[in-house]
């Protein structure tokens, strides 16, 4: 178990950085206006629903917020720009998704603490235990002798 | 060292309890809205009456913009005689808007005639712009606007007599105690 213990934290800690770099370089946005459209009002939370996008959304309100996103988008603005333009109106709420890798990490963060937790204390555990000893000739002697005297 | 760690299971468990119990208790769109001691968001809207009301014809004054609509009750049910009392008591002093959200006209007005029309004015916001430019996420949703057109507070649901005393208190100096 010992043994394994830098191996599990090598791969736990790989596993971590591949996150973290995906989460920093995210793959290039979609090109066409409709499809940016269509992936911001997938981020914006209804604002009438309960736990629905603007884009699962039949809401005249996400209707509407779906309009503003293609009308900001052919005006020339970016996706941070039309996140912000909703945001200013309903704060960070409106998002679904938080913003920043750093809170996506950390709740592999805590599991990652609790795994090197865990480890630690089972190595703990396994050193308090008593070494098993073999039995010296005399013991062994005395046991024998022990059980004759039982059976007779 | 071995009651000590004893001690970890309180530390650990009882805050993250106090966090979920908290977190229960609310409702996310109770958040502070990010319009407060800001200006607040320009309009021009078409009122039941016809008329073309702006936020501009209300500057220099406080106002109270109130979401409502007829199919909200009992909430807007509830705090329309509030809204009332506030018109009838400070009169010129305070202006009321009343916005229809995602509602039909006829359904407002029919709403006014059984519940009694108060007299402040209503606009009709056909595409919700203006709801989404206030961040409104249901009715009734009340935002109070000081004299110099700053959002100074946003009450989620209903008003009670209490609330609006107090908020207007910010706005009104007549109101102040």
């Amino acid at each position: 178990m010992t043994r394994w213990l830098p191996a599990i934290a090598a791969g736990c800690l790989l596993a971590l950085a591949t996150i973290a770099v995906v989460a920093t370089v995210r793959p290039a946005p979609p090109a066409t206006p409709a499809a940016r459209a269509d992936a911001l009002a997938a981020e914006l939370r209804c604002p009438d629903c309960q736990g629905l996008s603007v884009a699962d959304s039949p809401t005249s309100s996400a209707r509407e917020i779906r309009r503003q996103i293609d009308e900001l988008i052919a005006a020339g603005a970016s996706d941070d720009e039309v996140r912000a333009h909703f945001v200013a109106r309903y704060g960070e709420w409106i998002r679904l998704a938080p913003s920043g890798p750093a809170l996506w990490l950390l709740p592999f963060g805590v599991v990652l603490a609790g795994v090197a937790l865990l480890g630690a204390w089972l190595v703990r555990r396994r050193g308090e235990q008593p070494a098993q000893e073999p039995l010296s000739a005399e013991q062994r002697q005395r046991l024998h002798d022990e059980a004759e005297a039982l059976d007779a | 060292m071995r009651r000590l760690r004893w001690l970890l299971v309180p530390v650990v468990v009882v805050p993250i309890g106090w966090l979920l119990f908290q977190g229960f208790d609310r409702d996310p769109r109770e958040l502070a809205s990010p319009l407060i001691e800001r200006p607040a968001p320009a309009w021009s809207l078409t009122t039941l009456d016809g008329a073309v009301l702006s936020s501009d014809d209300l500057a220099g004054r406080p106002y109270l913009v109130n979401f409502w609509a007829s199919w909200c009750v009992p909430a807007c049910v509830d705090e329309h005689p509030v809204l009332a009392a506030a018109q009838e008591r400070y009169g010129e002093q305070l202006t009321i808007v009343g916005v229809l959200y995602q509602d039909d006209p006829a359904d407002a007005r029919g709403f006014l005639d059984r519940y009694g029309d108060a007299g402040y004015d209503h606009v009709i916001d056909e595409d919700g712009t203006l709801a989404i430019d206030y961040g409104v996420t249901g009715p009734p949703e009340t935002f109070f606007v000081d004299a110099d057109g700053v959002v100074r507070h946003r009450q989620w649901g209903p008003l009670s007599e209490a609330s609006m005393a107090d908020q207007l208190a910010a706005i009104l100096p007549a109101a102040a105690r």
